[in-house]
C-alpha cells in the first residue's frame, strides 16, 4: 500500500509547477509536505490525487498508475482527499453529509427507490463518524450555518467516512485558531487510528503541527524537493530552515 | 446560375448585416455583465415596430420617402433608450444572483415586452411597404440587389469599425474590457460600475434595436419576430463565441450565409442546419471561435 | 420542527378537495384541473433537475412535446387508443431521446446547460413544423380521445368524458406519479443528487460520479415530462410544435420558480397557480404575459423561493457568517 511518484513534472506553458518530484509514502506513515508559496505544493497534491495529469512522470497508488485518473475513479481505490479552502455542502445537514458518503463507499448510489431514512445502518455509521469528530450535536444543522472550525472538520470527516486507506489533508487546520489547532489534530489522529486510515499525508504551514505529528517531512521549493527526511534531521538541515521554516523555529 | 448564387449570399450577408447588429448588443452585455438577455430579440421587435411608427410619422408629415431611413433608424436607436429603464429599473437587482435567475428575469422581460408590443401596435404584421426599393436595384454580378440592402450592410460595417474603435482605442471601451475581463479589479480601481453597466446595456439595447428597424423594410414586422430572433442571436454568440464582438460578426456571416443558402436548397433544413451547428459547436468547441475559455 | 401531522392534513385536505373537485364544480374549471395535472407531473419532473440537482434546462418542452405527439401518432397513424400503452409508449419514447441528449448536455453546467438544452428543444421544432408530411407542420396532429382502462366511454360527451374518467385518470397518475419522486428524492440517489447541486467538487471527490448522477435524474425528468405532455393532449385534441417552442420550456421554468423549487410540492403549487392565474388573468385582460412577465420579474428578484418559499423558515446560524 504504497504512494509513488516519479520525476513529476508539470507545465503550465512556460511555467514550470513541478520539477521533477519523486516520493513514496509508505504505509502507516504521516508525512508532512511543506514549502513556501508558490513551491508547487497545490500542484502536486492535484497531481497525487488524480485531479491533474502530470506533464511528465508517474503516479502510482498501490502499484496502479493513477494520473489524471480523476476523484471518482480515486475514492474506489481507496485514497481522499479534503481541501484547503473548506468544501461543503451547504444545504444538507451534517448527518446527510456523512450519510452521502456512506452512501457513495457502499456503492448504492443509484437505488432509486431505496429508503434512506429507513437504513439504521447508515445512519448509525454516520452518527458514529460525527461523534468522533465531535459534530454529534449539530447532526441536523445544515453546513451552511457551521462555525467555520465545525465545517473543516465536516469536509475532513466525509473524506473519512469514506474509510481510505491513505488521506490527503490540505491545510486541515488552517482558519483553525492556534488554540484548537492542536485540539482538531488529536481529533483527526484519533479518527484515523479508529478508522483504520493507513497513512496521512498533510500539506501544512504552521510548524508546530508538522513537527508535532509528522512522522517524516517533505520540504518543497520550486518544484523540487529540497529535503525528504526525518523532523529532526529537517530541523538540522539549513537550507529547509532558511527557505521554508524560517531563522527562529523551535 | 451565378447570378442566383449571388442573390442567395447578398440575401445572406444582409441578414448578417442585422443579425451582427442584434449580436453585438448581446456580446456587449454578456461580456461585460455577464447576463445572456434574452430579450434582445424582442428590443429587436420593438426597434422594428417603432421604426415603422418614425416612417410613418414622417412620411405623414410631408416628409421625403427617399429619407425614411433616416426617421426609420432613429426611431430604432432612440426606443433602445429604454434599455436604460430596463437596466435601471430591474436588472440591476440581480447582479449579484445565479445566472439562472438573471436569465429568468430576462425571459421575464420577454414575456411583458412581447404584451407591450402588442398593447401598442396590435397583432397585425406591419410594414414600411414599397419604400423598401426606394433606393432602387443595383446589379452586382449579374444579379439585382436592392440598394437599402447595400446601405444596411454599409452601415453594419461601419458600425462593427466604430464598435471596433470604441472598445480598442477609447477610454469608455478600455473601461469596457476592464470590466468584463476582471470586474473586482475594474472596481477596485475606482470605475464606478453601475455607470458602466447602465451605460453598456443601454448601448447594448440601441444596437439591438436598431437591427430591428434596419430589417424592416426587408420583412414585415410581427409579434413572433422577437422569440424567433433570439435562436438566431444565440447562435450567432455560439458560434462566435460568447463575450466576443470578433465572434458577432464572424457568427453573423457564417449564420446568415449558411441560412440563405440552406433555405435556397432544400426549405426543411433552414434552421435545423443552424440549430445543428450550434450543438456542434457547444459540444466540440464550447468557446466557440474567438470567446473566452469555457466556463 | 413542526409535528408530522399538520402537513399531513393539510395534504389530506388537499386530496379530498381535488377528489371532489368534479363533484362539485363547474364543468369548466373541472377540465383547467386537468392541464394542473399534466403540468403538475411534468414540473415534478423537471424539479428533480432543478432544485434537486441544480441544472436549468431551456428545453424541456421538447420532451413534453415527445410524449404528447406519442399520442396523436398512436391514436391517429397506429389506432393504438389505450392511454396506459401512450404513456408506457411516451415513457420509452422520452428514454430514448434523453439518453443521447443527456449524455451530450450534463457534461456542461449553467448558462451552457440552459443554452445546449434550449437548441436540442429547437431542433425538435423546427423537425416538427418542417417535416409536415410526418408531423402535420404547423397545424399538427390530431390526438382522438385514448382508451382508459380499456374502455372508450363511448356513452359519454367529451366534456363528460373530461371532468369524469379522464379526470381520475389523471389524478391517479399524478397520485402514482408524486409517490413515486417522493420515494426518489428521498432514496440514497436524491441525497447524492443533492450533494451535486450544492458543490459538485465536492461531490466527486466523496467518488460521486457527477456527470453520471446528472444524466439520471436527467433521464427521469425527460420521462415524466413526456408522461404530462402526453395527459396533456387528449383535451385539447390536437397536438402542435407549439408546445415544443422555446418560450413553452420557459413557461415551465416559470412555473416551477413560482411554486417554489427548494420544496418537493413547490412545483405542484406553482402548476396550480400558474394554470388558475393564467386562466383568471386572460378572462379579464387579453395581455396575460405582461402580468405574467412582471409576475416573474418580482419572483426573481424578490421572492426567489417562490409561493413555498414565503411559507418555509430559515433556519439561525449558530455563529455570525463572516463575508
Amino acid at each position: 500500500m504504497i504512494l509513488e511518484a516519479q520525476d513529476l513534472r508539470q507545465r503550465y506553458g512556460a511555467y514550470v509547477a513541478l520539477d521533477g518530484i519523486s516520493l513514496t509514502i509508505r504505509e502507516n506513515e504521516f508525512v508532512s509536505i511543506i514549502g513556501p508559496n508558490g513551491a508547487g505544493k497545490s500542484t502536486l497534491i492535484n497531481v497525487l490525487t488524480g485531479a491533474l495529469p502530470p506533464t511528465e512522470g508517474r503516479v502510482r497508488f498501490k502499484g496502479r498508475d493513477i494520473g489524471g485518473i480523476g476523484p471518482v475513479a480515486l475514492t474506489r481505490l481507496g485514497m481522499a482527499r479534503s481541501f484547503q479552502l473548506v468544501q461543503i455542502f451547504p444545504d444538507l445537514t451534517v448527518l446527510e453529509t456523512l450519510e452521502a458518503a456512506v452512501v457513495s463507499r457502499l456503492g448504492r448510489g443509484l437505488r432509486l427507490f431505496a429508503s434512506l431514512r429507513g437504513d439504521r445502518a447508515m445512519r448509525a455509521e454516520a452518527l458514529e463518524v460525527a461523534e468522533l469528530f465531535g459534530l454529534a450535536t449539530r447532526a441536523h444543522v445544515p453546513a451552511r450555518v457551521l462555525p467555520q472550525g465545525d465545517k473543516k472538520l465536516l469536509d475532513v470527516a466525509s473524506a473519512f467516512t469514506l474509510r481510505p486507506e491513505i488521506i490527503l489533508l490540505d491545510e486541515p487546520t488552517s482558519g483553525v485558531s492556534t488554540a484548537d489547532k492542536h485540539a482538531v489534530m488529536e481529533i483527526l489522529v484519533a479518527a484515523a487510528r479508529r478508522i483504520g486510515l493507513r497513512s496521512i499525508i498533510q500539506v501544512e504551514h504552521d510548524m508546530d503541527i508538522v513537527f508535532g505529528y509528522s512522522d517524516r517531512i517533505i520540504a518543497l521549493h520550486q518544484g523540487r524537493v529540497l529535503a525528504d527526511a526525518t523532523p529532526d534531521a529537517i530541523r538540522a538541515d539549513a537550507r529547509v530552515v532558511d527557505t521554508v521554516i524560517g531563522r527562529g523555529a523551535r | 446560375m451565378t447570378a442566383n448564387l449571388v442573390n442567395v449570399i447578398m440575401g445572406g450577408v444582409f441578414h448578417a448585416a442585422i443579425l451582427f447588429l442584434v449580436a453585438a448588443g448581446l456580446q456587449l452585455v454578456f461580456g461585460v455583465q455577464k447576463i445572456f438577455n434574452l430579450a434582445c430579440g424582442s428590443f429587436y421587435a420593438l426597434g422594428a415596430y417603432s421604426g415603422i411608427s418614425a416612417v410613418s410619422y414622417f412620411t405623414g408629415h410631408g416628409g421625403s420617402p427617399a429619407l425614411f431611413i433616416v426617421p426609420l433608424a432613429l426611431g430604432g436607436l432612440a426606443v433602445g433608450l429604454v434599455g436604460l429603464a430596463v437596466e435601471r429599473g430591474l436588472l440591476r437587482f440581480v447582479y449579484d444572483r445565479d445566472e439562472t435567475f438573471q436569465l429568468l428575469l430576462t425571459f421575464a422581460l420577454v414575456l411583458m415586452l412581447e404584451d407591450v408590443i402588442r398593447l401598442t401596435w396590435g397583432t397585425a404584421p406591419a410594414s414600411t411597404g414599397g419604400l423598401y426599393l426606394a433606393y432602387g436595384q443595383a446589379r452586382i454580378l449579374g444579379s439585382t440587389v436592392p440598394v437599402y440592402n447595400l446601405i444596411v450592410i454599409a452601415a453594419s460595417v461601419a458600425i462593427a469599425l466604430g464598435m471596433s474603435y470604441l472598445l480598442g482605442r477609447t477610454a469608455f471601451g478600455r473601461i469596457i474590457r476592464a470590466a468584463a475581463d476582471n470586474r473586482e479589479m475594474a472596481e477596485a480601481l475606482g470605475v464606478d460600475m453601475r455607470s458602466v453597466y447602465a451605460r453598456v446595456f443601454t448601448l447594448g439595447t440601441m444596437l439591438g434595436t436598431l437591427g430591428g428597424a434596419l430589417v424592416i423594410p426587408a420583412t414585415a414586422a410581427m409579434s413572433e419576430m422577437g422569440v424567433e430572433l433570439i435562436v438566431e442571436a444565440f447562435a450567432v454568440v455560439v458560434i462566435g463565441g460568447l463575450g466576443s464582438m470578433r465572434g458577432a460578426f464572424v457568427g453573423a456571416l457564417v449564420v446568415g450565409v449558411l441560412r440563405s443558402i440552406a433555405i435556397s436548397v432544400y426549405p426543411e433544413l433552414e434552421m435545423l442546419l443552424i440549430y445543428l451547428i450550434v450543438i456542434a459547436v457547444l459540444l466540440w468547441r464550447p468557446r466557440g471561435l474567438f470567446g473566452a475559455a469555457a466556463a | 420542527m413542526n409535528s408530522p401531522v399538520k402537513p399531513a392534513l393539510i395534504l389530506a385536505a388537499v386530496g379530498a378537495a381535488v377528489i371532489l373537485v368534479p363533484l362539485a364544480a363547474p364543468p369548466y374549471y373541472v377540465t383547467l384541473m386537468l392541464p394542473f395535472m399534466a403540468y403538475g407531473v411534468v414540473l415534478l419532473g423537471f424539479n428533480l433537475l432543478f432544485g434537486y440537482t441544480g441544472l436549468v434546462s431551456f428545453g424541456h418542452a421538447l420532451f413534453i412535446g415527445i410524449g404528447a405527439y406519442t399520442g396523436a401518432v398512436l391514436t391517429t397513424r397506429f389506432g393504438i387508443r389505450h392511454m396506459e400503452v401512450i404513456l408506457l409508449a411516451a415513457a420509452v419514447a422520452a428514454a430514448v431521446a434523453a439518453a443521447p441528449v443527456g449524455a451530450l448536455c450534463v457534461r456542461y453546467v449553467k448558462i451552457y446547460f440552459g443554452m445546449l438544452t434550449l437548441a436540442f428543444g429547437m431542433v425538435f421544432y423546427t423537425f416538427l413544423l418542417k417535416f409536415y408530411r410526418l408531423t402535420g407542420g404547423d397545424e399538427g396532429m390530431r390526438m382522438l380521445r385514448p382508451y382508459l382502462l380499456g374502455s372508450e366511454w363511448a356513452g359519454f360527451n367529451k366534456t363528460a368524458y373530461l371532468v369524469g374518467p379522464y379526470y381520475y385518470f389523471s389524478l391517479a397518475v399524478l397520485v402514482v406519479a408524486t409517490l413515486l419522486m417522493w420515494r426518489i428524492v428521498s432514496s440514497p440517489f436524491g441525497l447524492c443528487l443533492r450533494t451535486i447541486r450544492d458543490n459538485p467538487l465536492k461531490a466527486e471527490s466523496l467518488g460521486i460520479g457527477v456527470s453520471r448522477y446528472r444524466w439520471h435524474a436527467f433521464m427521469i425528468s425527460a420521462v415524466y415530462a413526456a408522461v404530462g405532455g402526453a395527459l396533456l393532449a387528449p383535451p385539447i385534441g390536437n397536438v402542435d410544435p407549439t408546445l415544443v417552442y422555446w418560450t413553452h420550456s420557459g413557461n415551465v421554468v416559470f412555473m416551477v420558480l413560482l411554486g417554489g423549487f427548494a420544496s418537493f410540492f413547490g412545483p405542484l403549487l406553482g402548476a396550480f397557480v400558474f394554470i388558475f392565474l393564467q386562466d383568471t388573468v386572460m378572462s379579464v385582460f387579453p395581455y396575460w404575459r405582461l402580468v405574467f412577465g412582471a409576475v416573474l420579474a418580482f419572483l426573481v428578484i424578490c421572492a426567489p423561493g417562490g409561493l413555498m418559499g414565503l411559507f418555509a423558515r430559515r433556519p439561525v446560524p449558530l455563529e455570525p457568517e463572516r463575508g
